[in-house]
């Protein structure tokens, strides 16, 4: 996903000569084709973060149209205050880049986990928050978040992750359809929609058929498209790798108690701890049931009940 | 204007700053009147403003980083013309636009909503990184506290600054000696603020911030070496003998007494009439 990025941010940068790069001396080698083609609006403001989103609130006030990144737990948590005060309460055009949010650092322990950045960025008034499934989903999406009058953020996982095949392409603010389906509905974000995609592939030879929904932007939600997945299923299963508090599955159980509809609601994902012991991905997913396995137990589990 | 003008002019904002908190019923006297003669030497004779037209591109960028210190900018703003000066008599009333922390919301006119410190230096290098851009040769000026200082993202702006050669910035510290719950100095062990933005690569000079003449004539010497970002640690006084140096006047606001007796000291009448 981050080739994708940095391709995605190239062909942005060709197209916005106010567009202006910066980091927070991460991305080793991801970014050199944006240095070598437009060095002069590449910024590395050294390991700190805190200063990288100031400077960029102070340049978008300036009119152009910063671009921050770093991994998502140092995006997020940690420069947090500036991201409210100085980009949020100010509604300036910033966009933070979150790398390898959610667990995809999960083997690098605690400090570099963000299972809580979708949360901490939701939180805030005014931002539009995102987690694009795979790499042609960025490259598709990043256009249209450049084009917003206000912050976002987006997580962005590693390298190498599979293309996912949908039904329809990704429109901003708006639940991507990837597979059709009946009475349990699959609704995920981020890279988990693989696992969710290769689940419902299976199920199918066992005669059961969720839908899948993707939801890349988690906020704002897509409560439009909910109401129909709501009215159509009888139940709504989230799957998403993110703290159980203010994740998409929290937001859509929130949306839920306030809509009027008789689905049932229930998710998949980690568990509100820290996740001691520096674990694969793989295994931390398996565990919590969130992996294709754990998936496909929970489908057939509510398909029979 | 002439040196004595401008003491009359600091004169004239510190009353007005004392009838605000009277009328806004709220603190921070100490840091508002505290840079008083700073902002007067900016304000009238230094920086490029222009009060018909606030968002004119070429305007030298004024950021008061320690928000709270904003009722002696929210009157040379007013004593300029950028709104009327009745409007003080709101300050810090509900749903004004002079808030006791400035709001771009309730006064677009600030380059920056503050209150929370350790901001102004951060936005300041992105703005000014813009203007580099824009082949502008605006300026930034950034109000700091001294107890914002403590605030480790100044430091980090400080690095960035000097490591972008950003000579068209200027820091000012307003080194008034007290935080919200004590004297600086001794919460932060006596080190200098000077050498500390030498070390981060600044043009530094230390001054007599309540003395008219050295604060104009180390501005003149702006910017103080090329390639590099000034900072000026400004040693200030309240300017009111009896605020002097206490802690309490981040808190109280003057009794009626005490206004009368303050204004009678700085032989000056506020810019603007009672509140109604």
């Amino acid at each position: 996903m981050r080739s994708a990025f940095s391709k995605a941010l190239c062909l942005a940068a060709g197209n916005d000569p106010e567009l202006m790069f910066l980091t927070g001396d991460l991305g080793f080698q991801v970014f050199d084709e944006f240095v070598s083609k437009f060095g002069d609006r590449y910024i590395n403001v050294g390991i700190a973060e805190a200063q990288m989103v100031d400077m960029a609130a102070g340049l978008a006030k300036e009119g152009f149209r910063p671009v921050a990144y770093s991994i998502a737990s140092f995006m997020t948590a940690r420069p947090f205050e500036q991201i409210r005060i100085c980009v949020s309460y100010p509604d300036l055009p910033v966009l933070l880049v979150g790398a390898g949010g959610g667990y995809a650092y999960s083997s690098s322990g605690v400090t570099h986990h963000a299972g809580d950045d979708l949360a901490l960025m939701s939180i805030l008034p005014g931002m539009t928050v995102t987690a694009p499934c795979d790499p042609a989903e960025i490259g598709l999406l990043l256009p249209q978040i450049l084009k917003l009058p206000g912050p976002a953020y987006m997580r962005i996982g590693k390298f190498g992750e599979p293309e996912v095949r949908a039904e329809e392409p990704p429109v901003l603010g708006k639940a991507r359809l990837i597979a059709r389906g009946e009475k349990v509905a699959l609704v995920t974000t981020g890279d988990l929609a693989y696992a969710a995609l290769e689940a419902v592939t299976e199920l199918r030879k066992e005669g059961i058929t969720p839908s899948l929904h993707h939801f890349h932007t988690v906020k704002p939600l897509d409560t439009e498209a909910l109401g129909r997945i709501a009215a159509g299923a009888g139940t709504i299963m989230a799957v998403e790798e993110s703290s159980p508090a203010g994740g998409l599955g929290s937001s859509i159980a929130n949306w839920l108690a306030r809509a009027d509809h008789k689905c049932r609601f229930a998710r998949l994902g980690p568990p509100d701890e820290f996740l001691y012991g520096n674990h694969s991905r793989e295994k931390v997913a398996a565990r919590y049931g969130y992996d294709k396995r754990g998936i496909m137990d929970s489908c057939r589990k509510t398909w029979r009940g | 204007m002439t040196i004595e003008a401008l003491e009359k002019k600091a004169r004239e904002i510190r009353a007005t700053c004392v009838q605000m908190a009277c009328d806004g019923n709220v603190g921070h006297l100490s840091s508002t009147l505290s840079y008083v003669d700073v902002l007067v030497a900016l304000y009238y004779g230094w920086l490029k403003i222009f009060p018909s037209d606030p968002a004119n591109p070429d305007r030298d960028r004024f950021i008061l980083s320690k928000g709270h210190g904003c009722g002696s900018l929210y009157s040379v703003l007013a004593d300029l013309g950028y709104f009327p000066a009745a409007r003080l008599a709101e300050y810090n009333r509900e749903g004004s636009s002079l808030p006791c922390h400035p709001c771009v919301h309730a006064l677009p006119l600030m380059e920056m909503s503050s209150g929370s410190l350790g901001h102004g230096l951060g936005v300041a290098t992105g703005i000014l990184y813009g203007l580099r851009r824009r082949k502008s040769s605006a300026r930034a000026v950034v109000l700091l506290g001294d107890g914002e200082c403590n605030e480790g993202s100044v430091w980090e702006s400080a690095m960035v600054a000097a490591a972008h050669n950003l000579d068209n910035l200027l820091a000012v510290v307003d080194y008034n000696g007290i935080q919200a719950v004590g004297k600086s100095d001794e919460i932060m062990g006596h080190t200098s603020l000077e050498e500390k933005f030498r070390s981060f690569g600044w043009a530094a000079v230390t001054i007599d911030g309540s003395d008219m003449k050295s604060v104009v004539a180390a501005l003149a010497r702006f910017p103080f070496e090329k390639w590099k970002p000034s900072a000026i640690i400004a040693k200030t006084k309240m300017g009111v003998s009896f605020m002097e140096g206490d802690v309490l006047w981040h808190y109280r606001k003057p009794s009626e007494e005490e206004r009368v007796k303050a204004l009678a000291e700085l032989k000056a009448k506020p810019i603007y009439g009672p509140a109604k």
